[in-house]
């Protein structure tokens, strides 16, 4: 015979359970543990790396609340930076937990930053550990360092009075929402992981007491192979994605400069004979812009129209040029081999990195001008 | 058991007396009562009665006068002399005592004879109407009940001005007897419902009823629940409203309030005013205070969830005001938020029980001196501070007192569920909470109605007010005998062809 059980029978047993096992749950209360903000990663060969850490000094900087009102003495975290050589893929966490003070805790790193050496020997090691930790946010940007990321973590010469990850982090978000496309772990792991695609990351340098974005990173499966500078990010970025607030300068004559701020574009692919040697790709991309930067008397409200015709040459040549130029070095960061994919039926996967470099590429740039700005 | 058999038996006051005489003889030490024979010429007889009880101007001028007549030469003479429109004529001793103390007057002709005239004398002696104390309101009626039920239910009929307003009378308490009346329209409010609750208050079992709270926690379906199942209310504009709607109103005497039943949790969220204001407006507030529960509720456990175990969810932007705020605390954020939990509801409390005129220093002295105090102290955080201080707030912002004491309270077992298991433990938290919800029933009916089991049509009047001319229906909820409340078609007519004005 089954024995009934009333509600208090059982409840009493899970609250008890609960009360006394709440102990085996191990907390992370805000204040009591390190939290990373970034994580730079220098190679210096051999299989060796220089990882660097940074955690939130909060004490510093924060102007109001805090230590002045309360009148107790502030304590932020001692240790503001960390570095130690490691053989890579080894949590550079777990090294640092002997000289931290606190519990170290990865779950807010905003940041990882690598130099191109480390990016040149490849970054495999570090995306599948990074990808295998649940603790790590996947928003969180990537970049890569021309010079050394140690030194960008470290130095304290910067006019910015925040902390160095937020620095870059905010160089990069800001960024994004304008010339250069949207980039973080997510983004690049799916392009990494994807099919018939590879993944790019912003490129950095220190000059002088300030960061400046240098261009795109573009990666071969996991190691960096060119790079696209920050003048052609523009043609990047509008075969890419739907966007705006870009802009595009071009120099029609020698000295002679207009830019062109745009308000939309919008990019659509079209992929005949995806299965043959040579596949045709055609892009057609559509440009709403606005002028706001032109060399006097470059354009009115009469001339616009011609000068879009030049804004679309330019375009669809640049355009044009930056695909070959990715087609000979075999990367496809424009995703352009999962288009082709997604127009052909029984697509063949396994010699698409052969045809890859002989696709045809047919650009059509439409550029409408509706604002020439104030210019009588 | 034998004793325990005795004890039972004895609710019932004290041998009760067996004759008018021994009555008399039980009530003569009471410095209030007046037993005294009175004689003229042509008629003598026995009077008694408490003079506490009765208008004492009353019987002199209108009673004593007229028995003192010289046509009065008997009882019959008394009756026939006697300007009332009610004199009972009785033996019934169980009658004589309880008229006795309801106020009445007895004349007898003989200090030992059981036959009785009672002529009624009560006196009115109350709190005049005022304003409502709990349940202020800016618009409509200014008026509450107070402790009379005659007023009361003056207050209501003038409301309700029709012969279908029934209303049925019935004694609650083995020794106090209290008057509890049952009102409803004929015709209109469920029978089901009217029976159910007649039947719980007839079977109940006490000695006596003070209060219409206390009446509400004898009849409620679960007695254990944190939650009120009816609603107590203290206007009577809306206890008409509620009566017109089909419910059921139960007033006490002694209690300056009345029960609405049966309710849906979504009234005790609605405030009268809502139905005096535009319905986008009356909406939009009925949603704010829906936000304001959620955020009473959850705040302060959110607080220490996220603290303890899930620092990765802390905006970026805000990690250095709370890392600066929280820095020199040197408690676990779960003591950090019961200390402040616990210090605000100790000012409630000292607020509520203290004369008005102290409560209102202790509020600033809790509010402002302890709360910036143990910021600067370092027991507690400012980020924190603001957090509690707005949760009750918010938690007032209820339109019920009691209601807006259950949410206070289940902030509680929040708070521990999040030390416990942090978010997980508030989910749980919250899973239990809505499995007691779906299974609470007022008088029977779902209590979570428009939600679960959904019924759309009652929706219009939950969280948002839909104007008039779509609310025909009465609400399903009650079960109505009469479920159209106005005819849809001429509600929802259209108007007449507009002449415009503003072309000249």
């Amino acid at each position: 015979m089954r024995k009934k059980h009333n509600s208090t029978q059982i409840l009493i047993p899970i609250f008890c359970s609960l009360f006394f096992l709440s102990g085996c749950v191990p907390t992370y209360i805000f204040d009591d543990i390190m939290i990373i903000e970034g994580i730079g990663y220098d190679y210096i060969g051999n299989g060796k790396i220089i990882g660097t850490i940074t955690t939130p000094n909060f004490v510093q900087g924060t102007g109001s609340g805090g230590s002045q009102s309360t009148g107790v003495p502030a304590n932020g975290p001692m240790v503001r930076t960390l570095s130690a050589k490691t053989y890579d893929g080894k949590s550079l966490i777990d090294k640092f937990q002997a000289e931290g003070q606190m519990g170290l805790q990865g779950g807010k790193t905003r940041l990882m930053i690598y130099n191109k050496a480390m990016a040149k020997h490849g970054l495999l090691r570090q995306l599948s550990f990074r990808n295998r930790d649940p603790d790590l946010p996947r928003d969180m940007n990537l970049a890569v360092v021309e010079g050394n990321c140690r030194e960008i973590l470290t130095s304290n010469d910067y006019q910015a009075q925040m902390s160095v990850t937020q620095y870059i982090q905010n160089l990069i978000q800001d960024n994004s929402r304008q010339n250069y496309p949207e980039t973080d772990l997510a983004k690049f792991l799916y392009a990494y992981y994807g099919a018939y695609m590879d993944p790019f990351m912003p490129l950095i340098r220190k000059q002088g007491d300030h960061l400046e974005l240098r261009g795109l990173a573009i990666f071969k499966k996991d190691r960096y192979v060119m790079s696209i500078p920050n003048k052609k990010v523009f043609l990047f970025k509008m075969l890419f994605q739907k966007f705006n607030q870009g802009v595009y300068d071009m120099q029609y004559a020698h000295g002679k400069h207009i830019a062109l701020r745009n308000v939309h574009t919008a990019i659509s692919y079209y992929v005949r004979n995806g299965n043959s040697a040579t596949p045709d790709i055609y892009a057609k991309v559509k440009v709403i812009g606005q002028v706001r930067q032109a060399t006097p008397k470059a354009i009115s409200k009469r001339t616009s129209q011609s000068v879009a015709k030049l804004f679309e040459k330019s375009l669809t040549y640049n355009a044009k040029a930056l695909v070959h130029q990715f087609q000979k070095k075999g990367v496809d960061p424009l995703q352009l081999g999962d288009q082709v994919r997604s127009f052909t039926y029984h697509f063949d996967g396994a010699s698409w990195p052969d045809r890859y470099p002989n696709a045809h590429f047919h650009c059509q740039v439409s550029v409408n001008i509706q604002q020439t700005g104030i210019s009588n | 058991m034998f004793w325990k058999k005795k004890r039972n038996q004895r609710a019932e006051p004290d041998t009760p007396a067996k004759t008018i005489g021994g009555l008399f003889h039980q009530l003569k030490s009471n410095p209030d009562f007046i037993h005294f024979n009175h004689r003229s010429d042509t008629f003598t007889c026995w009077i008694s009665f408490f003079h506490t009880l009765i208008d004492i101007n009353f019987v002199h001028r209108d009673v004593l006068s007229f028995l003192y007549d010289r046509r009065v030469s008997s009882l019959n003479d008394a009756v026939r002399v006697l300007p009332m429109e009610k004199v009972i004529r009785t033996k019934d001793l169980t009658e004589i005592q309880a008229k006795l103390l309801d106020g009445y007057i007895i004349v007898q002709e003989k200090e030992s004879s059981s036959e009785c005239l009672l002529i009624p004398a009560t006196k009115n002696h109350g709190r005049q109407v005022t304003e409502a104390e709990t349940e202020t309101s800016i618009l409509g009626s200014h008026e509450s009940l107070v402790e009379s039920i005659e007023i009361n239910i003056n207050l209501i009929r003038k409301r309700i001005p029709i012969p279908q307003l029934a209303i049925e009378e019935m004694r609650v308490g083995k020794i106090s007897n209290t008057r509890v009346c049952l009102l409803s329209i004929d015709g209109v409010t469920n029978k089901e419902n009217l029976n159910t609750i007649r039947q719980r208050i007839q079977s109940l079992e006490v000695t006596n009823l003070l209060d219409v709270a206390q009446l509400a926690i004898l009849i409620n379906d679960n007695g254990h629940s944190l939650f009120p199942q009816f609603l107590d209310t203290e206007r009577p504009d809306r206890i008409a409203s509620a009566i017109y709607e089909g419910k059921i109103a139960i007033l006490v005497d002694g209690a300056p309030a009345a029960l609405l039943l049966p309710t849906t949790i979504v009234e005790f969220f609605s405030a009268f005013d809502d139905y005096l204001v535009s319905w986008p407006i009356a909406s939009a507030y009925r949603l704010l205070r829906l936000f304001a529960i959620a955020f009473s509720v959850t705040s302060s456990s959110f607080y220490v969830a996220i603290l303890t175990f899930h620092y990765q969810l802390i905006p970026k932007e805000l990690m250095s005001t709370l890392y600066t705020s929280r820095n020199s605390v040197p408690y676990d954020p779960i003591i950090e938020v019961l200390l402040l939990e616990i210090m605000i509801e100790l000012l409630r409390e000292a607020g509520a029980r203290l004369p008005t005129k102290v409560g209102q220093t202790i509020g600033i002295v809790g509010g402002i001196v302890i709360g910036t105090a143990s910021v600067q102290a370092g027991i507690t955080s400012n980020v924190l501070l603001i957090i509690v201080a707005m949760s009750a707030l918010a938690a007032f912002i209820t339109p019920n007192y009691r209601m807006a004491t259950t949410i206070r309270f289940i902030r509680f077992p929040f708070i521990l569920s999040a030390q416990v298991l942090g978010l997980l433990g508030i989910a749980l938290c919250y899973m239990l909470f809505v499995c007691h919800l779906i299974k609470l029933t007022s008088l029977g009916r779902p209590y979570i109605e428009p939600i679960f089991p959904l019924r759309v049509s009652d929706l219009k009047d939950a969280y948002i007010r839909l104007p008039y001319n779509n609310q025909t229906m009465r609400p399903l909820f009650l079960r109505t005998r009469d479920p159209g409340r106005a005819r849809p078609k001429r509600v929802q007519a259209k108007k007449g062809k507009h002449k415009s004005d503003i072309d000249e």
